[in-house]
């Protein structure tokens, strides 16, 4: 507004320059102008200072009260109008929000409040006649009527009523809702029956003489000036629970902080330092208060925060309604995210079950693998075994039939020599150790052959290794009827022979190979002996088996432990890789070569040695 | 057979529980029975021929010198003894081999007692024959070899049938000396006429009258 009318000074101004340059007139008026145009501005600058004032007697009241101040203010701040807007609790909220003032002067309480709402910042406080601390200022009394002996402590209010302007009133209920929580009354929960009067106070004094109420609450100091006023007959009315401060006045709680003169949020620091500088210079009034530095509300918002009050009303918005309105959104991203971290949870949750049935399951599946791959293997032992038999049938039929025969000729001889009279004792007795030798041998073979064939379960057992060659070359012996010789060469020394193994699986790798020896040897007929050594390789034992024959082709070398290759027309080929996968389910190796000096193959495997008591084995653990 | 000899059986098998309950049986027979537990030990103990006859019972598979090995050496030594083969299951084919190059018989085993008795004794009973055969042959051949080529002569001519006076003509000498040569010739061999003759040169050669 003033910018609009400054700027419409200047064609004024321009107006001028434009007239004759060189006059001297025009050259004063020159030098003039510059002077002239600021005064002009000055004047019609003059800005108002807008100051909120709580009007808490009333407006009338208040009126009265603070005119001297603007008046005093205007004085102090040149070019500056001073304007008192005098206002309730909420109006000053509410004018301070819309920007319409530039200054408040409110009660402690409701600077606090107001603090914490719109940013205002306090530059003064206001002393009271005979007060030295700006700190400690406000206080309330409770009165009661002078014959109303019954209340002498804020305790004997239990149960009575109690008159005071508002609950939004700082001294006049507030102070007083703190002490008589203090005192363990709690006026909220009804422990004292309150009478809100309004503005002004005078009408808590009237309800306590009228005895509308046992007792009133009214700011300090006010009882004694309305007894200087001659309002009120000194007397009739006196202070419950006096306390000692250093306040003039009687009065039943703690001194708090003065009233508040603070700058709004947008008014310029210097205009504030400006207002600040006029109050500090101001005289006191006529009630003898006057300004002084801003004292310390810490005192007010811890009795706010006591009675939950003021910015700490949140406090009591304790109802999980009252929460859920005011953090809504918080609650329901708080929700959200507890669901989907519930979601989530189950969601992994889930899949761990699911991946661990897939486990189990995919477990169970390879134990019963491994069960039907171990029956397998054993199935195909047994097959390979029967078909050792029935390579072997027909010479073990001629084997079998041996003793049998023996035995029947033995026994018929008898007869014979029975019938001719000629049975001697010594010829009955050789037949008879005969007929039981034989016996006996046909049951061995039968035995071994039984065992042989039997489907088993795996053992382990300690054997001396030379014994399972021996045993296993007469078996060979006794099954082949003119069979090969086989020639031990046996190298292991007493305490290095034994070894951990399933003897007749290990014989049966030793069958295999002693056959397939013969075999090699029938096909040329070589009449050497199939070489049988026996030696310690590092930690094991290694049996070789060379026979004489033609040796084996190369292109045959590679298949040979190959399960079902064969060079045999009846045979399974079975055979080499039974003997391997035995072998090497002993921990064991094995393999086969053409022998040095031809012709002639060498098929081996090794087994690892036990270390025996009686060794002094390095190896052992 | 001549007088009460015992015919005496050779048994070969490298099977001895077996070798052995054959003794034991033939024993029961009253024969005698030795067992040899291999070729080579039949070889090296080479007994002569039993005058109370005898065979020999031979394993057709034997380590070594397998048994038609030892038939072929002994028939190449003019071995006297009839040879019965043992055979396994399947040997079929060895034991025709066997009989084509002169065996007795063969026996599958297992076989009965009685069957093998039986073949034995057959075998025995030939090798009697055959050793009767034998001294009677070399008998001959004695008897002829006491005459001089020219009584052999005269003695070969006659068995034939021939007169004194043809036998004159063809060796161109009178009948007179054909007439000495025959009267030592009969004395000789103490035989009394000409068919006589001819039976004893015949059994000395059988090709002798050719």
């Amino acid at each position: 507004m003033s910018l609009v009318r400054l700027s419409g000074e200047f064609p004024d101004a321009a107006l001028l320059e434009s007239g004759p340059m060189n006059s001297p007139v025009a050259r004063f008026f020159r030098r003039l102008l510059p002077l002239l145009l600021l005064f002009t501005a000055a004047v019609q600058a003059q800005e108002s200072v807008r100051i909120g004032v709580l009007a808490w007697q009333g407006l009338e009241e208040a009126e009265v009260h603070w005119s001297s101040l603007a008046g005093q203010l205007e004085k102090r701040l040149p070019g500056k109008r001073v304007e008192l807007i005098h206002t309730d609790l909420a109006g000053m909220a509410a004018a301070l929000r819309a920007r319409e003032l530039d200054f408040v002067m409110t009660n402690p309480g409701h600077y606090v409040m107001l603090e914490a709402e719109t940013g205002i910042s306090r530059i003064a406080t206001q002393v009271g006649s005979g007060f030295a601390d700006p700190a400690h200022v406000v206080g309330s009394a409770v009165v009661v009527r002078r014959e109303r002996s019954d209340i002498a402590s804020l305790e004997d209010l239990r149960g009575k009523r109690l008159a005071a302007v508002s609950p939004d009133a700082f001294g006049g209920y507030q102070v007083i809702w703190a002490e008589l929580r203090r005192a363990g009354l709690d006026p909220e929960r009804g422990q004292v029956a309150l009478q809100f009067t309004d503005f002004p106070m005078a009408r808590v004094i009237d309800a306590v003489r009228k005895g509308e109420a046992d007792a009133g609450v009214l700011r300090a100091c006010l009882l004694e000036h309305l007894e200087r006023e001659g309002v009120l007959p000194p007397g009739e009315l006196q202070v419950v629970a006096v306390r000692s401060t250093s306040s003039p006045c009687r009065v039943s709680s703690p001194l708090y902080p003065g009233w508040a003169f603070a700058a709004a949020a947008g008014t310029p620091p210097a205009l504030a330092r400006d207002v600040l500088l006029a109050l500090l210079s101001l005289a006191p009034d006529a009630t003898g208060s006057s300004w002084s530095v801003p004292a310390d509300y810490h005192a007010v918002y811890a009795l706010f925060r006591e009675l939950q009050i003021g910015p700490y009303a949140v406090l009591r918005e304790t109802a999980w309604s009252s929460l859920a309105r005011r953090y809504w959104p918080w609650l329901a991203g708080l929700l959200c995210l507890l669901l989907a971290g519930g979601a989530y949870t189950l969601h992994v949750e889930h899949l761990v079950q699911r991946r661990t049935r897939e486990l189990s399951r995919a477990l169970d599946e390879r134990h019963r693998l491994e069960a039907t791959l171990q029956a397998g293997q054993q199935q195909m032992e047994h097959l390979s075994r029967l078909s050792i038999l029935g390579e072997l049938a027909g010479t073990l039929a001629h084997e079998l039939n041996q003793p049998l025969a023996a035995i029947g000729n033995y026994a018929r001889s008898l007869l014979r020599r029975q019938q001719r009279d000629q049975l001697s004792a010594s010829a009955l007795q050789q037949a008879a150790e005969e007929i039981a030798g034989e016996s006996e041998r046909a049951a061995g073979i039968l035995a071994g052959i039984r065992a042989f064939a039997r489907k088993r379960a795996r053992v382990r057992e300690v054997c001396d290794m030379t014994e399972l060659v021996r045993e296993a070359a007469g078996l060979m012996r006794g099954m082949t009827a003119g069979g090969p010789k086989i020639e031990l060469v046996d190298t292991l020394p007493e305490q290095q022979r034994h070894v951990c193994v399933d003897p007749l699986q290990i014989q049966q790798v030793l069958l295999n190979l002693f056959k397939n020896a013969w075999d090699a040897q029938q096909g040329v007929h070589v009449e050497a002996p199939i070489e049988v050594t026996l030696q310690v390789v590092d930690t094991t034992c290694r049996i070789a088996v060379r026979d004489h024959g033609v040796g084996l082709a190369p292109e045959v070398d590679a298949h040979l432990f190959e399960a079902f290759f064969t060079t045999k027309p009846e045979g399974l080929g079975l055979g080499l890789s039974i003997c391997k996968t035995i072998v090497e389910a002993h921990a064991g190796e094995m393999g086969g070569q053409p022998a040095v000096p031809g012709p002639g193959t060498v098929f081996w495997f090794s087994l690892p040695l036990l270390a025996t008591s009686g060794a002094v084995s390095g190896e052992e653990k | 057979m001549t007088g009460n000899e015992v015919p005496v059986i050779h048994v070969v098998d490298d099977e001895a529980p077996f070798r052995r309950s054959l003794l034991f049986l033939l024993e029961s027979m009253g024969w005698t029975a030795v067992g040899h537990e291999s070729a080579e030990a039949f070889l090296l103990a080479a007994p002569s021929f039993p005058a109370g006859g005898g065979c020999l019972v031979l394993d057709i598979r034997m380590p070594r010198i397998s048994g038609l090995e030892l038939q072929r050496r002994l028939q190449a030594g003019g071995s006297p003894f009839p040879i019965i083969f043992m055979t396994g299951h399947g040997d079929v084919e060895l034991a025709v081999q066997a009989m084509k190059a002169g065996a007795i018989d063969f026996l599958q085993k297992p076989f009965k007692d009685q069957l093998f008795l039986d073949t034995v004794e057959r075998a025995v009973h030939i090798s009697c024959e055959r050793y009767l055969e034998t001294c009677r042959h070399q008998e001959a051949q004695q008897v002829l070899e006491r005459l001089s080529v020219r009584e052999r002569e005269v003695a070969r001519l006659l068995a034939q049938g021939l007169a004194n006076k043809e036998v004159a003509r063809l060796l161109r000498i009178s009948d007179n000396t054909v007439h000495v040569h025959r009267q030592h010739v009969m004395e000789k061999t103490g035989t009394g006429s000409a068919a006589e003759l001819a039976r004893l040169i015949l059994r000395a050669d059988p090709g002798g009258l050719d």
